[in-house]
């Protein structure tokens, strides 16, 4: 028997467990500090919800089994059409807007789905009910906040607009199988593709232009004046106010510094249907979050709602993050002959504290005690003789015997 | 600083070429022969293999990349392909014994066998013609399969069809026609993009000029 596990799934050792989960806790407290109402929903979902909320793709790429009744469930590969199904069930009659976030585990069957990997953790918050730039504006900003409470320093928020597109391709004349095969060839990013589709017609339009132009239409607020004066239909025009509206209110909530507007956004857009936006961090090759308007989804369960929301890839950050700072324990207490009830007693008083502590199971000689403290890793060691008599080595000092309260005090104080 | 990854083998004159023409790099093939990496001012040059030019870009080790389109073709990524460089033309063709009964699409069997370093594609464009197909999937010698009965024929690469007739096979249909491609990593595009796109329309004028 191997001990490996199934391919494209990954334990996660200590380190990596412990800096995803702080950084779970980051993510969801301040989800709580904006209003956020956490909710838990399974693991397993039924195949007739996940019918009506995703699309063919994503429901291709669903571990399926039948359960013990016969019905075919599903294990989720995202968590925001179970929220959908929550509001438009058990929820009914909670009113609008509402504000929740949730934090779990999906899954793909498709290898690589998940940066090299079938299952990644997901973080995410969804506020329901709300249309408009305000509350477009809410949770690209929450979604900011959510990537600096983790600690990741440099990041960046892509907002585009899934509007400005759609816009576009009704107002391009092009035959409806050529149109399909522009949408096809941005959304494989294949521009090569798109300019054969595109110098293969005869009429040419200023949104040709654009379309060619997709990965290079971004910037800041004059990108929108640029656009303005290349577009000429009403939904692409709609789609540069809002966004105008919505940078507005970015700097408002002050992270103005760290938006870029971004009108070549390639996403899913048979399901966004407005606001859309990224979160990149330092020396990713991918985005850490994404989300958007979603104004059709709530529809499908029966109870029409504008809704706007976004994920963060969690296994993504801890990754970012246990680059830089991996947590250690604070002390590690070795003891001999009589010393075992002081070490007890001094490592309850540094847990107080909010220090990471362990107690050595068994006896040991001072220089085995070293040995044992270097396999732990720990900050410190705390030798325990005797009742009384304390030593106490920090990492590249030298040792010294002090009592046992002193020790503490002095363990304590470092860390505050 | 944006780096550019080049392939070894057949493409690889064409892209130190290319990097010389727009100015980028002045580099020789004994330049990166030995390091595998070369800076030159703002741009950090990696030499690697063809295939494995889409995994550095895709995880972000790239910002850039020359690939073949044939490599794109069996692996799609989250990469943009930004441009065609308009160098090292070939066609992936299948190809039959020259001898053998089969010739175009009408005279294959309704279960077709074939032998590919491209398994991908072949199925996927097979498939669009409605052929069944049994692909088996080698790593090298190809042309050897159809001359010992392994398969009906094979999907390779052809640049100029030397290959295919030292090995007395000839070409029953065209799969597709590659050149190289500039790609990009899709969040350098997002977080770098000025600088980006500077070389990314240096590098497309340079090839439109030899195109």
């Amino acid at each position: 028997m191997g001990l490996g596990g199934v391919p494209g799934f990954r334990d996660l050792l200590p380190l990596e467990a412990e800096v995803l989960r702080e950084a779970q806790e980051s993510l969801l407290g301040e989800m709580r500090r904006w209003g956020y109402r956490h909710v838990i929903t399974p693991l397993v979902e039924s195949m007739d919800v996940l019918d009506l909320g995703l699309g063919v793709d994503q429901r291709r790429r669903l571990f399926k089994f039948t359960d013990g009744r016969g019905d075919v469930v599903a294990l989720v590969g995202e968590r925001t059409v179970p929220v959908a199904r929550l509001v438009a069930g058990k929820l009914r009659s909670a009113p609008l807007p509402l504000r929740l976030c949730y934090a779990g585990p999906v899954v793909s069957t498709v290898e690589g789905r998940f940066h090299h990997r079938r299952e990644t953790y997901q973080v995410g918050a969804e506020l329901i009910g709300a249309s408009g730039p305000v509350a477009d504006a809410e949770v690209i900003a929450l979604a900011a906040r959510c990537m600096e409470a983790t600690g990741i320093r440099r990041y960046q928020i892509d907002v585009g607009h899934a509007e400005f597109f759609q816009g576009i391709m009704e107002a391009v004349r092009l035959p409806d199988d050529v149109k399909a095969a522009v949408r096809a060839a941005l959304a494989a990013r294949d521009f090569v593709a798109l300019e054969a589709l595109l110098e293969g017609t005869s009429l040419k339009s200023a949104e040709h232009e654009l379309l060619l132009r997709f990965p290079a239409l971004r910037g800041g607020p004059e990108i929108l004046d640029a656009a303005g004066g290349l577009i000429r239909n009403r939904r692409s025009e709609a789609a540069l106010a809002e966004l105008a509206r919505v940078r507005e209110l970015l700097v408002a909530h002050g992270i103005g510094d760290v938006v870029v507007l971004d009108l070549g956004a390639i996403r899913d857009f048979d399901y966004y249907t407005g606001v859309i936006f990224e979160g990149y961090g330092p020396d990713f090759g991918r985005p850490i979050a994404q989300g958007g308007r979603y104004d059709g989804l709530l529809a499908r369960f029966g109870r029409p709602a504008p809704a706007t929301g976004f994920m963060v890839q969690l296994d993504m950050v801890s990754e970012a993050l246990s680059r830089t700072d991996p947590p250690r324990l604070d002390a590690a207490i070795a003891w001999t002959g009589d010393g075992l009830s002081a070490a007890l007693r001094l490592a309850a008083t540094l847990r107080l504290f909010g220090m990471r502590v362990v107690v050595d199971t068994e006896p040991r000689s001072s220089a085995a005690a070293g040995d044992w403290w270097r396999a732990v890793a720990a900050r410190n060691l705390v030798y325990c003789r005797g009742p009384v008599g304390v030593t106490w080595t920090a990492l590249g000092k030298r040792a010294r015997s002090l009592p046992a309260e002193q020790v503490a005090a002095r363990l304590a104080g470092g860390r505050a | 600083m944006v780096s550019i990854a080049i392939p070894t083998g057949v493409l690889n004159p064409g892209a130190l070429d290319l990097l010389a023409r727009s100015g980028l790099a002045n580099l020789t093939a004994d330049d990166l022969g030995r390091r595998l990496l070369a800076e030159r001012g703002e741009v950090r040059v990696i030499l690697v293999r063809p295939a494995d030019v889409p995994a550095y870009v895709d995880n972000g080790a790239a910002d850039l990349g020359v690939v073949g389109k044939d490599i794109l073709w069996e692996s799609p990524g989250s990469h943009y392909e930004l441009v065609d460089l308009n160098f090292g033309p070939c066609s992936l063709v299948f190809a039959v014994p020259e001898d053998g009964p089969l010739f175009g699409p009408e005279t294959w069997p309704p279960l077709l066998r074939v032998a590919t370093k491209y398994p991908r594609t072949s199925e996927a464009w097979f498939e669009s013609h409605g052929q069944a197909v049994e692909v088996v999937r080698l790593h090298g010698s190809v042309e050897l399969a159809p001359q010992v009965g392994l398969v009906d024929g094979i999907v390779d690469l052809t640049a100029t069809g030397r290959t295919l007739r030292e090995n007395r096979l000839r070409v029953s249909a065209v799969v597709g026609t590659s050149t190289a491609r500039l790609i990009a990593n899709q969040a350098s595009l997002k977080t770098r993009s000025s600088a980006l796109q500077m070389i990314v329309s240096t590098l497309r004028e340079a090839a439109n000029g030899a195109g």
